[in-house]
């Protein structure tokens, strides 16, 4: 029942994801979160910007998106994660924050998204910074919306 | 006391000017123009005008406008009748004694000679005619004759009235210690009650003394008497002393001569210091009696700024300056007068305030302030600093459905900006100028120029200005 119920949740959250972007991850409910996480016990080990993601990959990276495909996702895989703790996705377009999405990561190690879905006016240069809570920055992906 | 020291406080250097230059032409011409029939008309023109301030002061406006309607026909008629005697009195003094030159000690005539003269002539039965004028012209009475301006003797008259003489019929003219003019030809007198003995030069003689406030003596040749004329009369005169005295009345010198030059300098001393007040009246009444309000919006101009710093805002650009001042001062404000200065020598990197008060603002003397609004300015100041900034590349346009692009390289990857602190804190990323897609195919390179937003931002010193990208392309169709 366990293993059934899993995928569909995923699917939900997936689609629930709008312009504001929301919070997604691979797992667990959000009680018991302890802040602030010590910035020494979480590593990013890597980031990418993708079409989709399949089988806890992300698919296509690219630096530059159609607004054919509808959405667009921050992949993140964080290695070690010591405690449980969160991180932050800020979209940027045009240097206007557009989307904060707050995302947990629990030990030992952690693999999360961020997705938006794509609008006409959305065309143009993003960038996505990747911050703990204390807004220390991981790392700064940066990408272009076209036709 | 305390106004006036308050009206003290208000004086110009400008007003000192003012009163010096007029008080000094009112005194020029009382001196030019004294004794003159104009003159006295200027001093009733000049009552007209008081009377129609005072009428004016008092809220009398009919009052006020009729006296100012008689002064302006009063200086028209002035200019019209007596045209002959103010030309007369121009022509007569050259420009320096016009402007400047004081007037000389009235030459005395020596009224013994004539009265010895004039009784010499009678005893030798000759006839003559001798005329001292008043403070009228005569030159529109009389026919003038021969120009003469020969000191007066005994000697002289005698010779002028000598029977050979050919001048010898008409009038000698005396002013002061000459004789002017000699074979003049006098009005005669209409009048019917003229004793039958009285001839020609009687008539004459009457005839001047009837049109002019002149004294004329009359030597009878027949008789060998002497007669004088005056106002209309004329009487026969027996003694020298009395000749002496009449002659001593007319001229206005019955005074000893030394009294008569203290009086006249006396006279003088007390017009120039009459001009003066009167001036001074005059000014107080312009300048002191209108107290006028204004508002005036002046810009603020900030001075010794640091040249390292930029101002980059200020609450306001111009304030509004409540003055007060005579009308006339008030109306002759340029707006270059009213300057409102801001020190910006102590000023710092960012927000400053500073009061505004009568230390800043310059004003032309006899204005006042009193009031300011905004009573303080707020001055932003901000220093161009240099900050480095990530690039980032701004595709724009279609890629064909079976490519992607997955990596891209730039170099360099970053630029320094100059700007001003709060611009590049606003500044997060530098954008290229748009790169297509349309034609992109393969991997390749492409240099491409900056889109630096907002154009005050520059580039530092060895920055280049042109990224090359380097950009990795994939084909979605498997190979």
């Amino acid at each position: 029942m366990t293993t059934r119920c899993k995928p569909v949740i995923l699917i939900f959250l997936f689609l629930c994801i709008n312009f504001a972007g929301s919070p997604s991850g691979f797992s667990q409910p959000k009680k018991n979160v302890k802040p602030p996480p010590d910035p020494n016990r979480i590593a990013l080990e890597y980031a990418v910007v993708c079409e989709s993601i399949k089988d806890f990959a992300p698919q296509n990276e690219a630096v530059v998106f159609s607004m054919s495909i509808k959405r667009v996702n921050c992949f993140t895989f964080f290695e070690p994660v010591t405690e449980t703790t969160f991180i932050y996705h800020d979209w940027y377009f045009h240097d206007k924050l557009t989307a904060r999405v707050k995302l947990t990561l629990k030990a030992p190690s952690w693999k999360t998204y961020s997705t938006i879905q794509l609008r006409e006016s959305d065309k143009g240069p993003w960038r996505i910074e990747i911050t703990d809570p204390q807004g220390r920055l991981f790392k700064v992906l940066r990408f272009s919306i076209v036709d | 006391m305390g106004y006036l020291l308050s009206l003290l406080e208000g004086v110009r250097w400008q007003d000192l000017v003012d009163i010096v230059i007029n008080s000094y032409i009112i005194f020029r011409l009382y001196i030019i123009f004294r004794g003159t029939n104009a003159f006295r008309v200027l001093i009733g023109i000049a009552l007209l005008w008081f009377f129609q301030r005072l009428a004016l002061f008092l809220g009398l406006i009919v009052t006020s406008w009729a006296i100012q309607a008689i002064t302006a026909v009063a200086a028209i008629i002035i200019i019209v009748v007596f045209r002959n005697e103010i030309r007369s009195v121009l022509q007569a003094k050259n420009l320096k004694s016009i402007l400047w030159g004081f007037p000389q000690k009235n030459i005395l005539t020596p009224l013994e000679v004539v009265v010895e003269s004039a009784f010499d002539l009678a005893q030798k039965n000759i006839g003559a005619l001798l005329v001292f004028p008043a403070k009228e012209d005569l030159k529109e009475v009389i026919q003038s004759g021969v120009i003469w301006d020969g000191v007066v003797s005994r000697e002289m008259i005698l010779s002028i009235f000598f029977r050979d003489n050919p001048v010898h019929d008409g009038a000698a003219i005396i002013k002061g210690d000459r004789i002017t003019e000699v074979g003049t030809l006098l009005p005669l007198s209409h009048r019917k009650d003229i004793p039958s003995n009285f001839g020609t030069r009687h008539r004459a003689a009457l005839g001047l003394s009837e049109n002019s406030d002149a004294l004329v003596i009359i030597v009878s040749e027949e008789k060998g008497s002497v007669l004088v004329a005056k106002m209309g009369v004329i009487k026969t005169v027996r003694r020298k002393e009395d000749l002496l005295y009449l002659l001593e009345q007319h001229t206005g010198i019955a005074q000893k001569p030394l009294e008569f030059y203290k009086q006249e300098k006396f006279e003088i001393s007390v017009m120039a210091v009459l001009s003066v007040l009167l001036v001074i009246s005059i000014w107080l009444s312009f300048f002191k009696g209108m107290e006028t309000l204004i508002a005036l919006q002046t810009p603020i101009d900030y001075i010794n700024r640091d040249p390292r710093v930029e101002i980059l805002d200020t609450s306001v650009n111009s304030v509004s300056l409540n003055l007060s001042g005579s009308g006339p001062l008030i109306k002759s404000i340029r707006p270059e007068q009213v300057l409102v200065r801001i020190d910006l020598r102590d000023a710092v990197v960012g927000e400053n305030r500073f009061a505004i008060t009568r230390e800043n603002i310059s004003l032309p003397p006899g204005i006042k302030l009193k009031n300011v609004y905004p009573q303080s300015v707020e001055v932003t100041l901000d220093s161009p600093t240099k900050k480095a900034f990530p690039i980032q590349i701004d595709w724009a346009g279609k890629l064909a459905p079976h490519l992607r692009i997955v990596s891209v390289k730039l170099d360099p990857e970053t630029i320094e900006l100059i700007g001003r602190n709060r611009v590049l804190s606003q500044v997060s990323t530098v954008y290229t100028e748009k790169i297509y897609l349309d034609k992109i195919n393969q991997s390749g390179t492409a240099t491409v120029g900056l889109s630096i937003r907002p154009p005050s931002l520059k580039t530092a010193a060895g920055t280049k200005d042109k990224v090359t990208v380097i950009f990795e392309v994939e084909s979605r169709i498997p190979k």
